[in-house]
């Protein structure tokens, strides 16, 4: 993703500058991740891996304003039900936590600099330049953690929030992480995350996207995934103005496993994009990877993905799959698989669709009485279904299967 | 009961359907016999309201009542069944969802009450027992992994618990063993009443040895060329259709 600055500053990124600077507690590793950022500015079309996701173009106009107006009390989530450890991060300034558990060290920590892999990434080095405070969670060897752990960003102002969260579950312990990212107005929101998911370990992370309409957000799951751990991603995104979900994975040890699953519902002119890198470094891993994106009216669903398989990574076994459903004529997916592999004893495979939904069926269930709007519903559950229906708890799969019956409610 | 007069109906431009006219009365069976290339599907697909099957020219009407200006959900409603030629497979889909979810859908266009879970178990238990689909296949998505006869028991089953007005059964008899053929026959007849319509749609002679019709009507280039008694269909087997083909 190395650019030289092609156009000036936007007033976006002037203004940043400016709140930069007046920052007093800067220090070498923000400033350095600062000249990084200014040296290319937010990604625009012309960069490779980010022409379906302008983020220059988007954030031309934004405001920077960063003033810390109270926020109103926010509403409880659905996930309480599971009786979570809930951790608000709200317009970017994560909140601590009441509760008490043990075998999990958890607090708002100083956050390090980012990993080497990351540097040449303009909002991750934004990021880094941004966040002063990080959540911090570790759990200990061997620890089973039997509730999940909730993080909540929650975006009150229209205003950027840069937000960090460090990770470490040690051996063999076990653990599940719900992330929601709610929005209300015009922010841009950018989320860095670091987890190190160590031997024999276990991380089920569920994501929902709840962006508003008119946000425009970014975040970078970078997880370490050693020896014979398991990695689990449910991520589902009713999109924004423009919404980026990424995810970099490094297998580092044989035998570790990873699911990387994704959902996109997107109306209106609503626009997300998955896009992920897993990269074998280690021998023996395995990844599955499906993606299912639906589009209606403008809505633009992008996935890329891309498997590297270095030459000492022989025995790996990869998949991956990306499914569209483009329900109008504006409606847009773009796809890009990609399996880069260096090693010569491995099983890679991907496959990409884009289809409508088939008159055949309709015409079917519509005989049998279900209404047009029936019909089409249970035709994109069906779709999406081979996503929420792989969840395996219970509570989680219908919170999930709820949220996408809700947006088929809406777009009635 | 179900009235169909001088219907005309083009599909991509062609017209396909010229000028067919036919009346099943209440409490009646009848077959439409036919080569390949008629217009057997573009009628049932006609009638029962698939996009792009619209009639140009024409009337079709359930106990006097248009249905043609009706999408397919609401002529459900009014009773009209269709069991598919070839029934799709619907992966993601659940069967028993499916079924309750239609099966109120229809009861609710009719202002009745929907079927509680209790009563729709027990029903669709006993109808499955019925047409020799066991309880396994019920659990499956929709059609996934059926043979093609057990694919048509998915219709039979349908039809026997929705107990529509007026069933049209295209070429359910294609791909289907004695066994099977006999398992058809045994749902419609059962169904069989003063209030309510058959048109089986077939190829072959067959099935009306188990589904005995109380007419026979051949169709051939888009029309119903000859009527008949029950006896036609035996004729049929012997001399072939193409004494009509010629003649249409």
């Amino acid at each position: 993703m190395k650019a030289s600055r092609r156009i000036p500053p936007s007033a976006f990124e002037e203004d940043l500058a400016a709140f930069f600077r007046a920052r007093e507690n800067s220090d070498a590793r923000h400033q350095a991740a600062f000249e990084r950022f200014a040296e290319t500015g937010f990604p625009n079309r012309r960069v490779e891996g980010w022409k379906w996701s302008d983020f220059a173009g988007a954030l031309r106009s934004a405001a920077a304003n960063t003033d810390s107006a109270a926020h109103d009390v926010i509403a409880s989530s659905p996930f309480a039900a599971l009786n979570p450890l809930e951790f608000l991060i709200i317009d970017g300034v994560p909140q601590k936590p009441a509760a008490v558990i043990d075998g999990l060290e958890y607090g708002i920590v100083d956050p390090m600099a980012t990993i080497p892999d990351l540097e040449s990434h303009a909002i991750v080095n934004l990021n880094v330049a941004m966040t002063e405070r990080a959540v911090g969670l570790t759990l200990r060897d061997g620890v089973l953690l039997d509730r999940p752990i909730l993080i909540r960003h929650i975006q009150t102002k229209p205003q950027p929030a840069f937000a960090k969260v460090l990770m470490r579950i040690c051996d063999g312990a076990s653990a599940t992480l719900i992330e929601t990212f709610e929005g209300i107005g015009a922010g841009f929101a950018s989320l860095l995350a670091h987890v190190d998911l160590r031997e024999d370990a276990q991380l089920q992370r569920y994501v929902v996207d709840q962006s508003d309409n008119a946000g425009v957000s970014h975040s970078m799951f970078a997880v370490k995934i050693d020896k014979d751990a398991s990695f689990r991603q449910t991520s589902l995104s009713t999109g924004g103005r423009l919404v980026r979900h990424e995810t970099l994975a490094h297998f580092c040890g044989d035998g570790a496993t990873a699911h990387i699953d994704s959902v996109a519902l997107l109306g209106g002119e609503r626009h997300a994009d998955f896009t992920t890198h897993v990269l074998h470094k280690a021998p023996g891993c395995k990844i599955r990877q499906l993606h299912k994106g639906v589009a209606r009216d403008r809505g633009r669903a992008v996935f890329q993905g891309k498997f590297e398989v270095e030459r000492d990574a022989q025995k790996t076994d990869a998949k991956m799959t990306a499914n569209a459903l483009l329900l109008t004529d504006g409606a847009e997916a773009n796809h890009k698989p990609e399996l880069e592999i260096y090693a010569d004893d491995v099983e890679c495979a991907h496959g990409s669709t884009v289809g409508a939904l088939d008159d055949d069926a309709l015409f079917y269930l519509r005989q049998r009485g279900l209404s047009e709007h029936q019909a089409r519903a249970l035709l994109i559950e069906a779709f999406a279904g081979e996503v929420i229906d792989a969840i395996e708890d219970d509570q989680l799969r219908s919170l999930f299967a709820g949220r996408v019956a809700a947006w088929l409610e809406e777009q009635q | 009961m179900l009235k169909i007069d001088d219907l005309h109906v083009a599909v991509g431009g062609n017209e396909i359907l010229k000028g067919l006219s036919l009346e099943v009365p209440a409490g009646e069976v009848h077959a439409i016999m036919g080569p390949n290339g008629s217009g057997k599907s573009t009628l049932s697909y006609t009638v029962a309201g698939r996009d792009g099957y619209a009639a140009t020219t024409g009337a079709v009407t359930l106990e006097g009542e248009d249905i043609l200006g009706l999408g397919p959900d609401e002529r459900a409603a009014k009773g009209l069944f269709l069991s598919f030629q070839h029934p799709m497979e619907i992966p993601g889909v659940q069967t028993m969802n499916f079924i309750r979810t239609a099966m109120n859908a229809q009861r609710k266009a009719r202002e009745q009450e929907e079927i509680s879970a209790a009563d729709f178990i027990r029903l669709v238990r006993e109808k499955a027992k019925l047409v020799g689909l066991d309880d396994a296949k019920l659990k499956r998505p929709f059609n996934v992994g059926f043979s093609g006869g057990e694919k048509k028991r998915m219709e039979m089953l349908q039809l026997a618990m929705f107990e529509p007005r007026f069933a049209i059964m295209d070429e359910t008899d294609s791909g289907l063993d004695i066994d099977a053929l006999k398992m058809v026959g045994e749902v419609v007849n059962a169904l069989r009443g003063p209030a309510r319509g058959f048109l089986v749609i077939t190829h072959y002679q067959r099935l009306l040895e188990y589904i005995k019709p109380d007419r026979v009507h051949v169709l051939a280039g888009g029309r119903i060329v000859k009527s008949g008694g029950p006896n036609l269909a035996a004729d049929l087997e012997k001399s072939g259709y193409e004494q009509f083909i010629e003649a249409a």
